[in-house]
């Protein structure tokens, strides 16, 4: 399939993981563990958009 | 749970998924879409399982309980009015509030000049399409959410707590309506996920119709580029919400980017090549769609015979299903077929009739799920139901 161009925010993302790590400190423990976090979270965010705009 | 209830959903699901892959099984399978039709027959009126949906899933339930279904949507009046009206959604007429509480839910579409977009947001729309619908979109569809650069308030506030935890709790409601559904009937919970095409969710939920056909003519390229915009937004939540176990398909559905609510020339140019990746992307993954053709898609069957072998269930609403059989049957698995108007005002044996007529024509070598041709609302006659299954149990078996 056809891929966006230079793509704000890719499917499943409302705020990407790389703008928000600039926000946070440097991260002393696993990182990995609060970029999943972070990242699966904001996909509930996507989620919620999309549904209003395909289910209800 | 009880063994024989097991055999009995196993021999359901092997019977269903081996129609929808184009095969013949033991019988031909029944999977009614009812919808407000559960609540007729469980003694609800539309309001009550349009806004309480553990009303609906008892509906539908008990319809799975007493009627002998192979599978069933486990709560086909969808739109949970409490979550809408949580968000203050404007586009709908709800059952009790807006429109007789007898009444099935309504889609309201505004006037042209009052589109949820605007002509000229073309831009917005294809340059970041999420960040379009939550800081443009969302404020004009609903009552409580402030546009962007507007005052903040306490609604604004409360509209995404609300809506969020009432969403999140009605999705997960369904894990144990479909566990129920398995445990108490036996029956297959029929979709699993959504979708819908860019072309057609523009016109739906952005531009509206008539905008839409300004749009095709006026600005064709911005049309274009947001069809193709929308599209790994669309595949990704189709994926999102699909069957893990790849035995049911992907429910969409179809509404109006067919001929004659546009040309055959702006079906080739929009619909098809924005839709028709997303499918191949879809059974790619091995997920099937489920192709739910509302009103009649009889000019493009030979667009939607391009796709692999098995990768769509193609629904007959008011198509041509013998035609259809025709045209797509050695490929895909058709349903449906049987008419409303005569589930709501033909006579039992009317009924049968049709059934035959169906079944001796599309469902000889398989490949056949007896339905409805549309959602089954509460103008249909129970007594019809009853007719149209147990003729089929009778005569559809194999």
């Amino acid at each position: 399939m056809k891929k966006q161009q230079k793509t704000k925010r890719p499917p499943g993302v409302c705020i990407p993981w790389q703008e928000k790590l600039k926000e946070l400190p440097k991260i002393s423990g696993d990182k990995e563990l609060v970029q999943k976090v972070w990242q699966n979270i904001d996909a509930l965010g996507y989620m919620y958009i999309w549904q209003c705009l395909l289910s209800f | 749970m009880a063994k024989d209830m097991e055999q009995l959903y196993q021999q359901r699901l092997k019977r269903y998924v081996a129609a929808m892959r184009n095969e013949k099984s033991d019988m031909i399978p029944i999977r009614p879409f009812v919808a407000e039709f559960t609540a007729k027959y469980a003694g609800y009126t539309c309001q009550e399982v349009t806004h309480d949906y553990e009303k609906a899933f008892a509906a539908a339930r008990k319809c799975a309980a007493d009627f002998d279904w192979d599978a069933v949507v486990s709560n086909m009046v969808y739109v949970w009015t409490g979550l809408t009206e949580a968000i203050g959604l404007k586009y709908y007429g709800v059952p009790g509030i807006s429109i007789p509480p007898t009444t099935g839910f309504q889609y309201i579409e505004p006037p042209e000049e009052k589109a949820f977009m605007k002509p000229d947001e073309y831009d917005q729309l294809i340059e970041d399409p999420t960040g379009f619908l939550y800081n443009v979109w969302l404020p004009r569809v609903s009552a409580d959410v402030s546009a962007m650069g507007q005052p903040t308030s306490f609604r604004n506030n409360l509209s995404f707590l609300k809506g969020g935890m009432a969403m999140l709790t009605y999705f997960n409601a369904f894990g144990k309506q479909n566990e129920l559904l398995h445990t108490e009937s036996g029956t297959v919970s029929a979709i699993a996920g959504i979708l819908k095409a860019p072309f057609d969710i523009i016109a739906d939920k952005l531009r509206g119709y008539l905008g839409l056909v300004t749009d095709v003519l006026e600005r064709p390229d911005k049309v274009l580029a947001a069809c193709e915009a929308l599209m790994p937004h669309l595949t990704h939540v189709a994926l999102s919400g699909a069957d893990p176990d790849k035995n049911v398909p992907i429910g969409y559905w179809m509404h109006r980017g067919c001929v004659p609510f546009f040309s055959m020339e702006h079906f080739k140019r929009f619909y098809w090549p924005t839709f028709k990746p997303i499918v191949e992307e879809i059974w790619a993954h091995g997920h099937q769609v489920l192709f739910y053709a509302e009103g009649n898609w009889d000019a493009h069957l030979d667009s939607f015979a391009e796709l692999p072998d098995q990768s769509i269930v193609y629904h007959v609403d008011h198509g041509d299903i013998f035609k259809v059989h025709k045209v797509l049957g050695e490929k895909f698995c058709i349903s449906g077929g049987i008419p409303n108007w005569l589930l709501a005002t033909g006579t039992p044996a009317d009924v049968r009739d049709y059934c035959k007529k169906v079944i001796d024509g599309v469902a000889g070598n398989g490949g056949y799920i007896m339905d409805a041709s549309a959602i089954v609302q509460n103008d249909a006659k129970v007594e019809n139901i009853k007719a149209m299954t147990e003729f089929t149990r009778d005569y559809g078996v194999y």
